[in-house]
């Protein structure tokens, strides 16, 4: 499969069309799940996909080494490179390396501050991501300045800004209390929980539409990538 | 007979720059090996004594490893100094090869760095146990308890304070030891009066709280330390023996420090040394059988056994051929007979001696588990020697292929016959050596690992042997690589006069991942005579030692023959063979040919405020950044880079980061170049392929 079929056809554009147009430019969002269910394999396939549509992608992580994160990404893309028969595959490989930078920080010190200078140290030496996956900061525990100060980020670089909360109910995940008085601030905000033979992915806040219930798609619960019903 | 469970076999292995060198230096003083020291790139001219080789004098960097040998508490120890620089990597893998435990110096103020993390490595793949030594605390910036950290934190070690320091940076007086809970001081001139004491007051709270960190760590190592400390019961031998338990099985490393410069903090590792790290009998090592398809075998560091002994260096000394071995099963005795398990030839055991650098102590004989040098025997570096009642050879060691190579010419015909016997020694010496004339234009081609590593043979064939060379300019090692499957179906004809030539060949070639060539036979029904079948093959394969977009080897190629015709009188093997040269010649341009180049896995570290500047050389050069790493006001760059572009590298870095950022490479995989640097390269080598292209 050529890469502008296999973009046509990425679940991704069922995520985008079950959340009325996807995340969009300038916001933030959030992906809830329990420990271990899978929000950085998720983060990373949208990530991807992102990546797959010649877009650029900054990573930071505070939990994982630099060599962690990479193996996500080659996993995911191996995987989806494989299942649908990409051409060219070493090339685009290649392709979507270049286009990623991985960042890495001792836990503790990401604030939107250190965020705002890697974004500084890649426009210098590149373009700007039009997607930023922060891992290992828990969106819960972020205050209102650093969340407004994230979004006006997204906003001057008219890019995407995907967080991660971790919740302790693994089956009935709501919007965490911290965030909640918060959530205005947010785009979207997603729970992954674990279902029978699949991970099931549904929309706790989509925008200002009220009816969130357009968004209910399986996960594939390996790879976490999302599968056309 | 020596006690073999006094025998310490130990590397000292770390960052260019962190001391080890000079670590070594104080081992030996304190020994009694040496009665002076003299310091790396000193002002005595003198040199520290295991940087015996001019070059390594005047650079301050250690390329060959010398081993010395020196006793300690009634131990016998042997020390192989290991090579700093990542070129140079093959003799650290090698002395790994042959330790039975390694000491990790690392520098106290600049921590875990790149290079440290490459030898972690290469220790982890040989399972050497550990203890890791925090040096330099006298300068400004040192921080022990961050450096441990890093350890845990960066390369995953499980890394307990022994020690703590007493003072730090020009305060650095001595150390507190956790076990017995005193104090050391380093006296006199040379620090070899060692004063214990009681720990300083303003420091017994930091110090009980640091030993009850240690204990719970090392608990875990042993019930009966757990017990003890439930009851109040510890003894220092009961920490000892969990200690080392946790060494060996390489779950624990215990860090201890000081400053070698200084002269503090030595003798107590010393006495780790041969508490914790384990003797020759407590290492497996196994060999393969070669008389039965290479079952692997485990040896037994008994010296009533059959001897197995690898050649693991060689040199050429003032005592002429030198080689160092290893014994690992078995005894080496003087005047013995033994067997090259490559060549099979026999020689008779000439002079023993266990080195001490440059100078040498004549042995009668060496056991299982010794380290020494045996003179006048022709062998290459990774042979094994047995007596002739066994034959086996010690497991291959991980010898990467060159990725760069450089053209040398001497400069007066005097120099040409030096140049061949320095070239025979060095690869004979160094397995990521190659040297080799180039068919085409007749000159001397030297490859390796590295610019650096082609450099230091340069320079010391010019300081050993008088030869005086013009070198070209460095050429990396590219491959060429088919991308899709394509078919073929050739004819070669000659029958007009003399005797004639046919031969017909047909089938495919395709792309693999694995391997350079594979040829696979599927004619039927005798359309090619079975006999012609090699001779197909053996035409490819000459057609594929020279690829036609730039005369590069071409790699990773299967060769599918399907069908064919030949002929009763005028086929032949000659005939078929030109056919399967022929035929790929025809078939390269149709199954889309690329040129593959070698690419270099490059960490750079520089203080934060540089980052920019160093992800702006690695743009430069066509790299892809794979992540940066953040870490107290550091920041550590990883990425792929190709290695034709990574030429003058260290200058650039140097000029944009005021020389504060370092950086390690180390080959990494090869890549495709992109469809304009191929072009390039193919105007650059003349090459008149036309790749057909359908896409």
């Amino acid at each position: 499969m050529k890469k502008r079929f296999l973009n046509a056809r990425s679940p991704l554009r069922l995520l985008e069309q079950g959340l009325h147009g996807g995340l969009g430019q300038g916001n933030l969002g959030v992906v809830i799940a329990a420990h271990g269910v899978g929000k950085t394999s998720f983060l990373v396939g949208v990530a991807v996909d992102e990546l797959l549509r010649d877009g650029r992608v900054l990573h930071v992580s505070c939990s994982h080494p630099v060599a962690h994160v990479r193996a996500h990404y080659d996993t995911v893309f191996e995987d989806l490179a494989q299942s649908k028969h990409l051409e060219n595959e070493g090339l685009i490989h290649g392709e979507i390396d270049r286009h990623r930078s991985i960042r890495v920080v001792p836990p503790g010190t990401l604030t939107p501050a250190t965020l705002r200078d890697a974004v500084k140290v890649e426009r210098e030496t590149g373009a700007p991501p039009s997607l930023i996956v922060v891992e290992g900061l828990d969106a819960a525990e972020l205050t209102r300045e650093d969340l407004q100060d994230l979004r006006s980020l997204a906003g001057e670089l008219e890019a995407e800004i995907w967080l991660e909360s971790t919740c302790s109910d693994e089956r009935s995940v709501s919007v965490p209390k911290g965030l909640e008085a918060q959530s205005d601030l947010v785009g979207v905000i997603l729970a992954l929980e674990p279902g029978q033979g699949a991970v099931g992915l549904r929309a706790l806040k989509d925008h200002d539409n009220p009816d969130v219930s357009a968004l209910h798609v399986s996960l594939d619960p390996r790879t976490l990538l999302l599968v056309r019903s | 007979m020596v006690d073999l469970s006094r025998i310490r076999n130990i590397g000292i292995s770390a960052h260019i720059d962190s001391g080890k060198t000079t670590l070594t230096e104080r081992v030996l003083f304190y020994t009694n090996r040496i009665h002076r020291i003299s310091e790396v790139r000193g002002k005595d001219d003198v040199g520290a004594t295991m940087d015996f080789m001019e070059l390594e004098k005047e650079r301050g960097i250690t390329i060959a490893s010398a081993a010395t040998h020196c006793e300690w508490n009634d131990h016998h120890v042997n020390i192989i100094d290991t090579p700093g620089h990542v070129d140079f990597t093959i003799e650290v893998e090698r002395s790994l090869r042959v330790l039975d435990g390694a000491v990790l110096v690392l520098c106290g103020v600049a921590g875990v760095q790149s290079q440290s993390m490459t030898v972690d490595r290469q220790m982890r793949r040989y399972k050497v146990p550990r203890l890791a030594f925090i040096n330099k605390l006298d300068r400004s910036g040192a921080n022990p308890q961050r450096v441990a950290q890093q350890l845990c934190d960066k390369l995953k070690h499980n890394a307990v304070l022994m020690q703590l320091p007493i003072g730090l940076e020009n305060k650095h007086e001595g150390v507190i030891d956790l076990i017995t809970m005193k104090a050391i001081h380093f006296d006199g001139d040379n620090g070899e009066n060692v004063r214990i004491g009681e720990i300083p007051e303003d420091m017994q709270h930091e110090a009980e709280a640091a030993r009850e960190t240690m204990l719970d760590a090392v608990s875990l190592f042993s019930d009966d330390l757990t017990e003890a400390i439930l009851e109040e019961k510890v003894t220092e031998e009961l920490i000892h023996d969990a200690v080392r338990k946790g060494t060996l099985s390489q779950d624990l490393t215990p860090v201890f420090m000081g400053s070698a410069y200084k002269n503090k903090g030595v003798q107590p590792l010393l006495d780790a040394v041969t508490r914790y790290l384990p003797d020759p009998t407590e290492v497996e090592n196994t060999g393969v059988d070669l008389s039965n398809d290479e079952a692997p075998i485990t040896l037994s560091s008994d010296p009533n056994k059959p001897l197995v002994a690898l050649a693991f260096k060689l040199e050429d000394g003032r005592y002429g051929q030198l080689t160092y071995l290893r014994v690992y099963q078995g005894k080496l005795a003087r005047g013995a007979s033994i067997v090259n398990s490559r060549t099979k030839k026999r020689h008779k055991v000439g002079r023993l001696g266990r080195m001490h650098a440059a100078d040498m102590e004549e042995i009668e004989e060496a056991f299982a588990g010794d380290i020494v040098a045996m003179f006048g025997i022709d062998c290459a570096s990774g042979d094994t020697f047995t007596d002739e009642s066994i034959d086996v050879a010690m497991s291959s060691m991980h010898v990467p292929a060159p990725v760069i190579s450089l053209s040398v010419k001497p400069v007066d015909t005097k120099s040409q016959d030096n140049m061949s016997k320095a070239l025979g020694r060095f690869v004979r010496e160094d397995p990521t050596f190659h040297a080799g004339v180039d068919p085409e234009s007749a000159e001397t081609i030297i490859s390796g690992m590295g610019e650096l590593h082609l450099e230091v043979y340069v320079e010391r064939m010019k300081r050993e042997y008088n030869v005086e060379v013009e070198t070209g300019a460095p050429q990396v090692a590219y491959r060429e690589a088919i991308s899709r499957r394509a078919e073929f179906h050739t004819t070669h004809k000659k029958q007009t006069g003399g005797s004639g030539q046919f031969g017909q060949v047909s089938g495919y070639v395709e792309p693999m991942e694995e391997g350079d060539f594979e040829f696979k036979n599927e004619v039927r029904g005798g359309n090619i005579p079975t006999e012609y079948i090699p001779a197909v093959e053996k035409g490819f394969a000459q057609a594929l030692e020279k690829g036609r977009l730039i005369g590069f080897p071409v790699t990773g190629v299967r060769v599918v023959l399907r069908d064919g015709k030949s002929h009763s009188v005028d086929s032949s093997d000659m005939a078929f063979q030109t056919a399967g040269r022929k035929a790929f010649r025809d078939v390269f341009p149709k199954a889309k040919p690329v040129v593959l180049e070698p690419v270099m896995k490059l960490e750079v570290e520089s203080p934060n405020e540089f980052q920019g500047a160093v992800l702006k050389t690695v743009m430069q050069r066509r790299g892809t950044v794979v992540g940066t790493t953040e870490d107290d006001g550091f920041c550590r760059l990883e990425a792929e880079v190709p290695l034709s572009e990574m030429f003058g590298y260290a200058t650039d870095l140097r000029s944009c980061t005021q020389g504060k950022a370092e950086f390690s490479m180390e080959f990494s995989r090869y890549l495709r170049v992109p469809g304009e640097v191929q072009d390039e390269l193919k105007k650059q080598f003349g090459s008149r392929v036309v790749v057909e292209d359908d896409d």
